[in-house]
């Protein structure tokens, strides 16, 4: 610790760091390490920066219970503000400190519940639109699809119900397979696996026209199948969602993996850090649910990111 | 003086961070509800610790907790799925911990591997266990009985309006559960008596082989208590939730024994240990001090407590003579 950051502490325990604009927001999630909150952890803090907040970012490298403790912790403190990057489901006892004494919680990427003033994320229904628009699209409104879903998990549950509605508002086209893969292992080898029984089962060509998956895993695992079983001439599309690295390669190297979409983790930070403003300023959010555009991927632009 | 300075150097030290704090954070850090707040966020930490005291006592240890907790807090969560009552629900996962802490005893005590091993390889196992009941997901939501949430949010009120949680009244009850078995009863001296000199103890007649395997069952229940409070207070179940407490209610008890006459782990000691701990992360996070930072500080201030008392214990020219 430095001395720097003492006196800041005893100055502010001590009542001198209350002045108006500088306030003082902690964000407190159990994943930094993972990739994608550490975008929205630099997302919040670059806005934060210019709004001359003090952000404490807490760790508490993946123990839940521990979210509780430093959420109760900072109540103490007396911040003005906690935003939290964790299910809500499972800190109830946290959002009911903060809420006892009147400090508003913000999710980022979290989940709703009635304790978090707004919750700040990606529209999963908008991102599955892209994507089963662009297949339908790509194939002329016309064809056989396989799907790959995963029902069991709620954020890509309501993908699949896009897309269903989006084929079955074509009438030409046909949703041959509607497939659950098994995760345990990643989601890649199951998908792979299915995908080759499905393309044995359709030998010929042109009698598979699209696979639009979910998520990007079992897009990967359909890429490889028909790749391994030299399909890859017959122009079957292939779309995923969530444009992870592995996916982006896929699509840069121009092959059946045509499309994916983006969620812009960035943005998601500094919109949090909006919101978390407009909540300090009095505003109470119309909608406790705050959608940050996502963009759809494909080899026009991944390269340019 | 310089015995004084043996005997009290530890607890000096651990009264100089609460005196720190208090006069850093004049507000907030010396009230009643922040205190009880530390007791309810090192309850879990306080019961694991606590059973862990029971093999230390002997000079063993065990690995397995931290994912015995989890597997408790797994398999009740999974039962409720399958509509059992709470209380039946716990009950058995209360007998899961029983079993495993016994099944840790035979390998260590009649089997006769090192507990380092044996702990070690029973970690995994509980670990994977936990993990093939939940499928490797986290319950939570519906599946959970909201009653059972409920109460590590609540607590009987004390005068004044503040609830002392219910985690804490658990944490105290373990604590003194085990201090009556510990320092109250013949079969916690005759623990001490092994800890002190496994053979002697064997030549006074004490069934060493027996005493030892039935410690490892306080591990395993203290574990599942453990899992149990913590699974209640984040209201959902994941396989690897636990996993943290086992290092930590290692340290716990270390930073303890710097406080005992002769390096012996006491509950009570340990007790002193989780508080510290509490302490630490409590006041460290309301000074806005770095979580990363704050990690590192935790454990420099366990070297340099064991290391002190280490010194002190033997006097520097003693350990360079060594």
């Amino acid at each position: 610790m430095t001395l720097h950051k003492l006196l800041i502490g005893v100055a502010a325990a001590a009542g001198l760091g209350g002045v108006a604009s500088a306030q003082d927001v902690a964000v407190i999630t159990p994943y930094l390490a993972q990739p994608g909150t550490q975008f929205y952890v630099d997302g919040f803090k670059a806005r934060a920066d210019e709004l001359g907040w003090t952000v404490n970012v807490i760790d508490t490298a993946g123990d839940v219970a521990a979210v509780i403790s430093r959420m109760e912790d900072v109540v103490t403190q007396g911040v003005d503000a906690i935003v939290i990057n964790v299910d809500p489901a499972q800190i109830g006892a946290g959002l009911s400190a903060a809420s006892a004494a009147g400090i508003p919680v913000v999710g980022m990427d979290a989940g709703n519940d009635p304790l978090v003033a707004a919750n700040v994320t990606s529209n999963g229904y908008a991102m599955a639109a892209e994507t089963s628009v662009y297949v339908a699209n790509r194939i002329g409104g016309k064809g056989r699809v396989v799907m790959f879903t995963f029902d069991p998990f709620p954020p890509v549950q309501i993908r699949g119900v896009i897309a269903d509605a989006v084929f079955g508002n074509f009438p030409d086209i046909e949703v041959i397979d509607r497939i659950t893969p098994d995760v345990s292992d990643g989601g890649i080898a199951d998908s792979r696996a299915q995908m080759e029984a499905i393309l044995a089962a359709n030998p010929d060509p042109g009698s598979i026209s699209a696979v639009w998956a979910a998520w990007d895993q079992p897009a990967l695992g359909a890429l490889q199948a028909i790749e391994a079983a030299g399909r890859q001439g017959e122009g079957i599309v292939i779309t995923g969602i969530d444009a992870n690295p592995q996916a982006r390669d896929a699509i840069a190297a121009g092959g059946n993996f045509e499309a994916s979409v983006a969620q812009d983790f960035q943005g998601i930070g500094s919109t949090t850090a909006d919101t978390v403003a407009r909540i300090l300023k009095g505003e109470k959010p119309v909608q406790q649910v705050i959608y940050v555009p996502t963009k759809l991927i494909t080899a026009a632009n991944v390269n340019a990111e | 003086m310089i015995t004084v300075m043996r005997r009290f150097g530890g607890l000096a030290g651990m009264l100089a961070i609460v005196l720190f704090f208090a006069i850093s954070l004049p507000d907030t850090f010396m009230t009643l509800r922040n205190w009880l707040n530390i007791s309810q966020q090192v309850s879990m930490l306080t019961v694991v610790a606590a059973a862990m005291t029971v093999v230390m006592v002997m000079g063993d240890f065990d690995l397995s907790v931290g994912s015995m907790a989890s597997l408790a807090g797994i398999v009740a969560a999974v039962l409720f799925m399958q509509g059992w009552s709470i209380p039946l629900a716990l009950l058995a996962a209360l007998g899961v911990g029983l079993l495993g802490g016994l099944f840790n005893g035979i390998m260590v005590s009649l089997v006769g591997i090192l507990p380092f091993v044996a702990t070690l390889a029973t970690l995994t196992v509980f670990s994977g266990l936990a993990y093939v009941i939940s499928d490797g997901r986290t319950i939570f939501g519906r599946d959970i009985p909201a009653a059972f949430g409920d109460f590590a949010r609540g607590g009987p009120n004390l005068p004044g309006g503040i609830a002392l949680p219910n985690l804490t009244l658990v944490a105290a009850l373990t604590v003194l559960v085990i201090w009556i078995v510990l320092e109250q009863t013949s079969y916690g001296r005759r623990l001490y008596a092994i800890g002190g000199n496994r053979e002697a103890a064997r030549l006074a007649g004490i069934p060493v082989m027996l005493l030892r395997l039935s410690a490892f069952c306080f591990t395993g229940v203290g574990a599942a208590i453990g899992g149990l409070m913590y699974a209640s207070r984040v209201a959902s179940a994941n396989p690897t939730q636990g996993d943290g407490l086992m290092l930590t209610a290692i340290a716990a008890v270390f930073l303890g024994m710097t406080l005992t006459r002769d390096g012996q782990p006491r509950v009570l000691a340990t007790l002193v240990g989780v508080f510290v701990l509490g302490v630490l992360d409590n006041g460290l996070t309301q000074m806005r001090v770095d979580s990363y930072v704050r990690e590192v500080m935790v454990g420099a201030i366990i070297l340099a407590a064991v290391g002190l008392s280490a010194i002190g214990r033997n006097g520097l020219a003693g350990q360079l003579r060594r």
